[in-house]
């Protein structure tokens, strides 16, 4: 497994793939944190405010990017005509799965450490930095995790490659839909339930509750249970999938 | 003599669609089995069954002495080069073969002492830093080898390894193919359409047809089993053409002699194959001095035609 992690690790970085998209997330970072920090209107938010949407683009764009990288794992291989020649060597489908996995994850962590600095420079007045950053790693990676295994998942059973990008994309689209309801969609035990269930939105509001609100981490735990059971619950199916599913042709017969 | 690949009545299917029914050969150690057949005819589903990338609908098979049923243990004992490979374009040659060699577990320099081994095997030394979207055809069929061969194998598959070669690239590539029987000692499963190469780098055939056998055994077996037509063609000089057609009537076996239309050049029919030397015989003995003799529906290619060509 280990040696497949670092050939995934090679290829996402060496390759330049990693790279740009990197630079595209911290150009983005940087956009969003001046918008934040000189804008007029932006100004109105309080300063709590401010952190929490800065983490709140980190950690959703740093797992989108895990999802692309985890979309093209399998389905890209297959596509490429590289899955034969790995399929034939001795290591499993499941190590081939799980090093496709974590090579996909270390988007995430490097998006994470771009936002490192940012999160710093608009935290430190508030004394928010640890709380923020603390959130960012667990609410982020559990999302990542989530938001990688589901790509993952569709990436072995997807037909070909494109079809593997745009349902993982239309997955991600349908999950960030509740956070464009109005609050008063929101209201309600359904509304309620519909944001708990949700990992996306879950993990959001308990990084809100922490970083804007000052709520302690054990307060609103309750949200994480969303993003904890689907992370743990997708990366088993997904490596499950792996060493069962993985072969020449997409889906599941044959 | 040890069978390096047994199947038994090995059957893949695609729900009604059959890839390979009723497979049963034997390649024996050190042999070179050409496996042919036209398109379609199930030579790649038969190769990613027995390689452990297909699973069986029936049947059994052994490679390399280790049961289907421990595909595992297949794959660390044989070397593929599958059917349009692809590489990875972004890889220079040696990170490829380093990478595949540490997926078989060699260490980080032995994978670099293999690696720098098999790229002068193959004659890529010079373009080992290259990258891999920089190769030709040739060269990435000749870096796949070198893949097929980074764990030592025992039993190597190549599915068409001079698809899309000049004639030059698939002369060479049938060298390397004799070379590695020879040298490392291995079975070598090719899959080719190039017959008249097949009679000279196989030791033995089998030929599918349907997902079928349609024949199995070394080429003069095969040639003699099949229900070709048989003729014979003689250049004598042109003053002896009526003579040696005269000869040839006369000849036990020999039928229908006669002008092939050039000058000195007879055709005849042979009632049997064998009768081709009572033909040369009786040319000879009646002190007629013989050019050339060829004898048609005997090469594999005539046998290939015969067996899988459409009633």
């Amino acid at each position: 497994m280990g040696v497949v992690v670092v050939q995934e690790l090679r290829d996402l970085w060496l390759g330049g793939r990693g790279l740009l998209l990197s630079i595209a997330f911290s150009l983005l970072l940087s956009v969003t944190a001046y918008l934040v920090a000189t804008n007029q209107a932006l100004n109105f938010l309080e300063h709590r405010e401010t952190v929490n949407l800065v983490l709140q683009v980190a950690i959703a764009v740093g797992a989108l990017l895990a999802l692309l990288a985890a979309a093209d794992s399998i389905s890209g291989e297959r596509e490429r005509g590289t899955l034969e020649s790995l399929l034939l060597t001795p290591v499993s489908r499941l190590r081939i799965t799980l090093g496709k996995l974590l090579g996909a994850l270390s988007l995430w962590v490097v998006a994470f450490l771009i936002a490192l600095p940012y999160i710093w420079f608009l935290g430190r007045g508030v004394g928010l930095v640890r709380d923020a950053l603390a959130t960012g790693i667990v609410v982020g990676t559990l999302l990542a995790v989530f938001l990688a295994s589901l790509g993952v998942l569709i990436s072995v059973f997807a037909p070909s490659n494109r079809v593997s990008l745009s349902l993982s994309l239309l997955v991600l689209l349908a999950l960030f839909v509740p956070t464009q309801l109005p609050s008063s969609a929101q209201q309600g035990w359904a509304g309620d339930l519909l944001l708990r269930a949700n990992p996306i939105t879950a993990g959001e509001h308990y990084a809100g509750k922490i970083v804007t609100d000052g709520h302690a981490w054990s307060r609103d735990l309750s949200w994480l249970l969303s993003p904890l059971v689907c992370s743990v619950a997708f990366a088993a199916a997904a490596l499950l999938a792996g060493a069962r599913f993985v072969r020449l042709g997409g889906g599941v017969s044959g | 003599m040890t069978a390096a690949v047994e199947a038994r009545g090995v059957e893949k299917r695609y729900g009604s669609l059959v890839g390979v029914a009723d497979l049963s050969f034997e390649a024996r150690a050190g042999e070179i089995l050409g496996v042919l057949g036209p398109n379609g005819a199930g030579k790649t589903t038969a190769i990613r069954v027995l390689t452990t990338i297909l699973e069986p609908t029936r049947g059994t098979f052994a490679v390399a002495g280790q049961p289907h049923t421990r595909p595992a243990a297949i794959r660390r004992r044989i070397g593929v080069l599958p059917e349009s490979a692809g590489y990875p374009e972004r890889q220079t040659g040696e990170e490829y073969l380093r990478y595949h060699a540490r997926l078989y577990g060699r260490s980080r320099a032995g994978a670099r002492l293999l690696t720098a081994a098999l790229l002068e095997e193959v004659g890529l030394a010079q373009r080992g830093r290259s990258l891999i979207s920089t190769y030709s055809r040739g060269m990435r069929q000749r870096l796949g080898i070198a893949r097929a061969l980074v764990n030592e194998p025992r039993v190597v598959f190549l599915d068409e390894p001079t698809l899309g070669l000049d004639p030059a690239g698939q002369r060479q590539m049938l060298g390397t193919v004799r070379r590695l029987a020879r040298e490392r000692g291995a079975t070598v499963l090719l899959s080719t359409h190039l017959l008249a190469e097949v009679e000279e780098t196989c030791s033995r055939v089998l030929i599918l047809n349907r997902g079928r056998v349609a024949a199995q055994g070394t080429v003069s077996e095969v040639a003699s089993r099949a229900a070709a037509p048989r003729r014979g063609r003689l250049r004598v000089a042109a003053e002896d053409a009526d003579a040696a057609i005269l000869a040839l009537a006369a000849a036990d076996g020999v039928e229908a002699a006669c002008a092939d239309g050039q000058p000195g050049l007879v055709r005849f029919k042979l009632a049997r194959q064998d009768s081709m030397n009572a033909a040369v015989a009786a040319v000879v003995s009646a002190g007629i001095p013989l050019l050339s003799s060829e004898l048609e529906g005997a090469r594999l290619s005539d046998v290939f035609l015969a067996m899988t060509e459409a009633p």
